[in-house]
């Protein structure tokens, strides 16, 4: 290819492209063969390519798989308004969500969240303790705890902060910032009440610790109900072993609750009749509300939805007028299963109802979608969730109104996407 | 929760349930199984949809009675672990310590992060201070602060105005701090450390001030009620804690917040029922991210050749949380002039310092499994890291 058509090649946008083929419907223009004097012919098609030309690599270059280095952009990330003095050891990183494909979040891009830096459990040395109000107090091994029935289930896991920096207004400009406090895996384990079923639980038990053997001991307080429900001790995530960032080698796992409660490099459970206000049960993972009382025990994370597609890292820029587009997104809820989602186009004047897609399981990301035709206008882009429960996501004046602004956690108001004439998209909030 | 949480599907994962699930997902099906014929292009079976859903899980239905791995826990390892301790102080240690004493080892261990005298700074949450002053309804008056307009004030959740219980104090401190080597303190430094605090948040404890000369042992600790001990909602104690839980949280629209399926011109009127919602923009992005926001799919930069020397990796792991920034106080890696001002000491003071401690920095920057050897070769590494270019 000479110097004079690869110039033009890279001149011709795809907005000029649909220009020059205006006789043809821009919505069918994909499709159509274009006669060949209209655009330059692409160099990645006239040419052979650098990977077809030479030996890729060997077969187990890297024994443990790691993503295309073309990739290296869809990581996690931080900031240092989620942390102390920018110390990242008691710290939180995002997911980068704007990049998550279906539900399932690959383990290097959950979303983690320490107290005193990421624990690394020796898995020979790890012990778990089960006593309190049980005839049996027992200790097992790992080996011994993986011997137990295992069961897999697909769940979200939230940060009951996620969002906490948006109570006063839209501070954070991306989709990962702003809701990336999340992620869902298939976590496998065993569920706790198949191991209590033999060491003979009191009748009196009404409460247990759960605390974990990190720098921080984490520990929290569970109603006994939730431990004999769905409770789960889990070992495994997404096929592996738990990520250190994740708990590795064992967690607790409340299907639904938040993830502060799921207590991680899990070391001991104790049943007891009292509650223990344990430390995070205090000045944090208490919600302060607007009256000057805090709601403890704050367990199951509230219905919840974001739209994914468009969002700011991921803007309508290069749509034309009359593109047919998937506006996509995630719905989850800790009460149950996401009946649910509507769309707004006004800000919340009115609402259209979305289709659900793929796998609609209780407690774990569902994901949403709704085929629009893109005309180039402002719009207030929203979504709003509502499940089983009979929960519906709340707008931000709903909520604001019987909790104030200072409670920090379980945030869950409607998120609204600013799409201008060009496609950017920003986050914006409709509040008084 | 409880009884909403017990919806369809959480239940679900018990064998009564699994039999309406599968019907749900499936209906004429046995339990747990889901329907599908053969003739697939595969040679395989398909699976029809029915009300939308291929599928859902299938649950083991087996019986688990009488599994059973692990040992009995010996009565010396539960005494080991189980040292929690209750807000009635059962679990509570013997020991005691003067607040003098607290004062000594705050200064040393605690002040770096959480400011002299609780006063917070760096980020570190903040321990005591507060207005405590409650309105005719008992609520502490500053905790109503709602920060609705720039420059408002927050409330403030220090021991003093928001903390429910006095045990939790010890527990924390003795398990999760220094922040940097938990669990180094003993018993009586840690009851030291509780009474100091106790003593900045001005609380008293049989209606005696807390002075210098004051010492705490568990049955004072015990007696201690915060300001804000009835601060906290739905009640988790005594018998009816789970019924008070259950009704709380099954009324969302009251005490959360619940959102409407309005569909169609849609009001949303702002607290005082008539404003209406208006866009509000992001007034300063927050755009400090670590790593940068990027997006492109391209190959990343350059690595420098090489790994990283045992000396940065001992510094990584034991000495840059105090050193990376100067925030710490501590001479930050790489700003020269401060490490030319240290290295006027000569380098055998910089050594014995850095092996003894000093000011806020333990001994060794508290990690003793460092040798005196490993110590000089990081302070080598942090030296060099500073030269001027």
């Amino acid at each position: 290819m000479n110097r004079e058509t690869e110039e033009k090649l890279t001149s011709v946008s795809r907005r000029e492209f649909f220009k020059k083929t205006a006789s043809v419907s821009a919505v069918a223009a994909t499709s159509v063969l274009v006669p060949s004097t209209v655009f330059a012919d692409d160099e990645n098609i006239m040419h052979h390519v650098k990977w077809g030309t030479t030996l890729g690599d060997e077969v187990n270059k890297n024994p443990y798989g790691v993503p295309s280095l073309y990739e290296h952009n869809v990581v996690r990330r931080t900031s240092p308004l989620m942390s102390s003095a920018g110390d990242m050891h008691a710290a939180i990183s995002m997911t980068p969500l704007h990049e998550q494909k279906g539900i399932i979040t690959p383990n290097g891009l959950h979303f983690t969240r320490t107290h005193n830096g990421v624990a690394h459990v020796d898995p020979n040395k790890f012990r778990l303790m089960i006593h309190g109000l049980v005839e049996k107090p027992i200790v097992l091994t790992l080996e011994q705890l993986k011997r137990y029935p295992s069961e897999s289930r697909i769940l979200v896991l939230e940060c009951p902060s996620n969002s906490a920096a948006e109570w006063k207004g839209p501070q954070f400009g991306t989709l990962q910032m702003v809701k990336g406090m999340m992620a869902c895996a298939e976590w496998t384990g065993v569920r706790l009440k198949t191991i209590l079923d033999e060491l003979g639980l009191k009748p009196e038990a009404k409460w247990m610790l759960a605390e974990g053997s990190d720098g921080s001991e984490m520990s929290r307080t569970v109603p006994i109900e939730k431990v004999l429900d769905d409770a789960m001790i889990v070992w495994g995530q997404n096929g592996e072993a738990l990520r250190p960032e994740q708990g590795y080698p064992v967690r607790l796992m409340l299907p639904g609750w938040e993830a502060n409660l799921c207590v991680k490099w899990l070391k001991r459970l104790e049943f007891g009749d009292k509650p223990w206000y344990a430390k995070e049960e205090t000045s944090k993972y208490t919600a302060l509300t607007a009256s000057g009382k805090a709601i403890q025990h704050f367990y199951a994370n509230e219905v919840n939805s974001i739209i994914t597609s468009p969002c700011p890292e991921v803007p309508w820029t290069d749509l034309e007028k009359g593109d047919l587009v998937e506006i996509e997104g995630l719905a989850w809820s800790g009460h149950g299963t996401i009946k649910g989602v509507d769309i707004s186009f006004d800000g919340g004047k009115n609402w259209v109802e979305a289709n659900l897609k793929g796998l609609v399981l209780p407690k774990a990301w569902t994901r949403f979608s709704y085929m629009y035709k893109y005309e180039g206008k402002p719009l207030l882009l929203q979504s709003r969730s509502y499940d089983d429960s009979d929960n519906v996501q709340p707008t931000v004046n709903q909520e604001k109104a019987v909790v104030g602004v200072e409670g920090v956690y379980h945030r869950n108001a409607i998120i609204t996407w600013k799409v201008t004439d060009m496609g950017e998209v920003s986050n914006v909030q409709i509040r008084s | 929760m409880f009884k909403l949480d017990r919806k369809l599907v959480t239940i679900g994962m018990t064998l009564a349930l699994s039999t309406t699930l599968a019907v749900a997902a499936a209906s004429a099906a046995a339990p747990g199984v889901y329907k599908s014929k053969s003739g697939a292009i595969d040679g395989g079976v398909t699976y029809p949809r029915e009300n939308g859903n291929y599928t859902a899980y299938k649950y083991n239905t087996q019986s688990t009675k009488g599994v059973s791995f692990g040992r009995p826990a010996t009565a010396n390892e539960i005494k080991a672990w189980d040292i929690d301790a209750l807000p009635d102080g059962t679990g509570l240690p013997e020991g005691e310590g003067s607040v003098e004493l607290g004062d000594e080892l705050y200064e040393a261990q605690c002040a770096v992060c959480h400011g002299d005298f609780g006063g917070g700074g760096q980020g570190y949450p903040q321990l005591a201070g507060g207005n405590q002053d409650k309105d005719e309804n008992g609520i502490v008056k500053t905790l109503k602060n709602q920060r609705l307009e720039p420059g408002m004030d927050a409330p403030k959740r220090t021991i003093g105005t928001y903390w429910p219980v006095a045990t939790t104090l010890f527990t924390y401190i003795r398990d999760s701090m220094p922040y940097a080597h938990p669990k180094s303190l003993t018993n009586d430094e840690v009851y030291a450390i509780t009474a100091y605090l106790l003593a900045q948040n001005e609380i008293e404890i049989d209606g005696e001030e807390m002075d210098d000369e004051y010492v705490l042992n568990k049955e004072k600790l015990v007696k201690v009620v915060l300001p804000n001990r009835n601060g906290f909602y739905p009640n988790i104690d005594g018998p009816n804690a789970q019924e008070d839980i259950r009704a709380f949280f099954a009324d969302r629209a009251k005490n959360i917040g619940a959102g409407t399926r309005c569909m169609k011109d849609c009001k949303d009127p702002g607290m005082d029922g008539k404003t209406e919602a208006k866009v509000m923009k992001i007034g300063y992005e927050m755009k400090d991210v670590m790593p940068p926001y990027a997006y492109a799919k391209d190959l990343p930069p350059e690595t420098e050749g090489g790994s990283i020397s045992k000396a940065e990796k001992m510094y990584d792991a034991s000495c840059k949380l105090c050193h990376a920034t100067d925030t710490m106080g501590a001479p930050a890696v790489g700003d020269a002039n401060t490490w030319e001002t240290v290295m006027k000491k000569g380098m055998d003071t910089v050594l014995v310092n850095a092996i003894k401690g000093m000011g806020g920095m333990p001994p060794k920057g508290g990690n003793m499994d460092l040798s005196d050897d490993d110590i000089k070769e990081i302070v080598e590494f942090m030296i060099n890291s500073s030269k001027k270019h």
